[in-house]
């Protein structure tokens, strides 16, 4: 009798140790395999010294993917002013969805509304699955999702998935930039103007020490003061 | 910066007592096993603590879920999480753990109240007692899996919070440990209040039992909180102005300070150690014991998931 119990409870916690770390493991195998499959990948560039800040792309893309107001999928956000008049300038820097390759969105969603499209690597949201139990917002290192208060659901940039890139437009934003400042692309067409840029240019992604594998890179403007 | 309300603030005080009340019906269930099995055996349904841990560990287990439903931005949905599950993501997991736990322990509590039970429904619901004559027969399965799944639940609600990589001061692998432990020893408590509330003895030998492992489970506690935090300093960067910040001056070091390391867990702990060597057990002395306890675990939920989401990575 004791026995056999001491056996049951050690295959019983064998068994739940085996299927808790299962899922890891098949997780990282499943990320190489997957990029294999297609050969579209899309990811942004925000060329930091074209920006001037004048939200015509936060406008852009409030109108064509109907975000209410109040909250917005993308902001500009300004520092400086930097130098002395008449020199002087500001610095803007794109805060928006990152396009990580390993979403902690993603991986914490407990019903799977949060999910990168296969296809092309764009992380987005399924409203209708969505409980709005708020992990993802918690979870997102870039702060860059919020509750949409129509929908009730988490909702973020998800590169216009379900608007102007079905009607094979660039996004909204790109297509509002008056400098030029952001370039959209895919990242498996080495032909791509986005592709060119990102070897020609000595560009930066945030936060890459926390391993999320952003896709939203950056030119940076001239630092303008020392932060030590 | 606001103490309650800052930018960088997600998941608000129905989180910390969720996770508070997953704790609570953890820890009542581990206690209520270990009563039964180390000191009153079959006599176990006789005794007012052990009903008052059944009581607590089924009423607080859903209470914590309809605080997490309501706390949903679209609660009729809620069932979504019952049909859609993730591998990858804790609260799924939780969420499949919490129901599998709520089985076994409903199991557990039929099988020890079997008798009262049986001599209720034999001339109302004979089936019932098919029933648990039938579980009787699994009852060492039973409570070993209870056993496994309370200790999961007390561990998932750290783990919860630790699953992120955007807050330096929640990810972080002693958080688990931490919670798990003082989910344990809010379960005791909660039993110990209970179980005097219920006309149990305050000198009796469950009461005895609890006490010789709490206060283990306190030094316990004071070393993984110690641990916690000299690993955020260790850690430096961005842990380290997070461990600082919580503990240092403020609303939060106060609660921290006087409110976790003094009324929550110094206070009992030396109630515990005094009752222990004079064998003075009074009512006020349990209640009282047990009160502090409690307090001590749902300011130590509320500061780590409050000072946790302060300062980002």
């Amino acid at each position: 009798m004791e026995n056999s119990r001491r056996h049951f409870l050690k295959s019983t916690c064998a068994l739940v140790a085996g299927v808790s770390v299962y899922p890891l493991s098949r997780d990282q195998a499943n990320a190489d395999t997957g990029i294999r499959i297609n050969n579209l990948k899309y990811a942004m560039l925000h060329d930091e010294t074209k920006c001037i800040g004048c939200n015509a792309c936060v406008e852009a893309c409030r109108e064509v993917n109907h975000v209410p107001e109040g909250v917005t999928r993308l902001s500009i956000e300004q520092s400086g002013p930097y130098g002395k008049y008449p020199n002087q300038y500001y610095h803007f820097s794109r805060h928006s969805c990152q396009h990580c390759e390993d979403a902690p969105c993603v991986n914490v969603c407990p019903t799977g509304a949060a999910f990168i499209d296969k296809e092309n690597g764009i992380v987005s949201v399924n409203a209708d699955k969505c409980v709005g139990c708020q992990y993802c917002i918690l979870a997102c290192p870039y702060d860059v999702r919020f509750i949409n208060p129509v929908t009730k659901a988490a909702d973020k940039c998800d590169f216009c998935r379900e608007t102007n890139l079905k009607q094979d437009k660039q996004p909204a934003c790109v297509e509002a930039c008056p400098t030029k400042a952001l370039v959209f692309g895919n990242l498996k067409d080495p032909e791509s103007e986005l592709v060119m840029l990102l070897k020609a240019n000595p560009t930066q992604r945030t936060k890459l020490d926390l391993g999320t594998r952003p896709k939203l890179f950056r030119i940076t403007a001239k630092q303008g003061e020392i932060i030590l | 910066m606001n103490a309650l309300h800052f930018d960088s603030l997600v998941w608000h005080w129905p989180i910390a007592i969720y996770l508070f009340l997953a704790g609570v019906s953890a820890g009542a269930m581990f206690f209520a096993v270990l009563l039964k099995h180390v000191c009153l055996k079959e006599q176990a349904y006789r005794s007012g603590f052990v009903q008052a841990a059944c009581i607590v560990a089924a009423v607080s287990v859903l209470a914590g879920l309809g605080i997490l439903v309501l706390d949903l931005t679209k609660p009729w949905d809620f069932w979504k999480i019952l049909v859609f599950y993730n591998p990858t993501s804790v609260m799924s997991m939780g969420v499949l753990i919490l129901l599998i736990y709520q089985v076994f322990m409903y199991a557990w509590i039929a099988v020890v109240f079997r008798k009262p039970i049986e001599e209720w429904c034999q001339p109302r619901f004979p089936i019932v007692c098919k029933i648990t004559t039938m579980l009787a027969k699994y009852e060492a399965g039973i409570t070993g899996l209870l056993i496994i799944f309370s200790v999961s639940l007390g561990a998932y609600t750290g783990f919860l919070l630790s699953a992120q990589p955007r807050f330096p001061m929640l990810n972080n692998p002693v958080l688990p440990l931490l919670f798990l432990a003082s989910g344990l020893s809010s379960g005791a408590a909660a039993s110990l209040l209970g179980g005097v509330l219920l006309k149990g003895s305050p000198n009796g030998q469950e009461v005895r039992f609890i006490h010789r492992v709490e206060i283990p489970l306190i030094l316990g506690e004071i070393f993984l909180i110690f641990t916690f935090f000299m690993g955020l300093v260790l850690s430096g960067g961005q842990s380290k102005v997070a461990a600082l910040n919580a503990i240092g001056e403020g609303f939060w070091g106060l609660i921290f300070w006087f409110g976790i390391m003094g009324l929550g867990l110094s206070a009992p702990l030396a109630m515990n150690l005094f009752m222990n060597a004079t064998s003075k057990r009074k009512f006020s002395y349990v209640a009282g014991t047990a009160c502090l306890s409690l307090l001590g675990v749902i300011m130590l939920r509320n500061f780590v998931l409050y000072t946790g989401q302060m300062v980002v990575s």
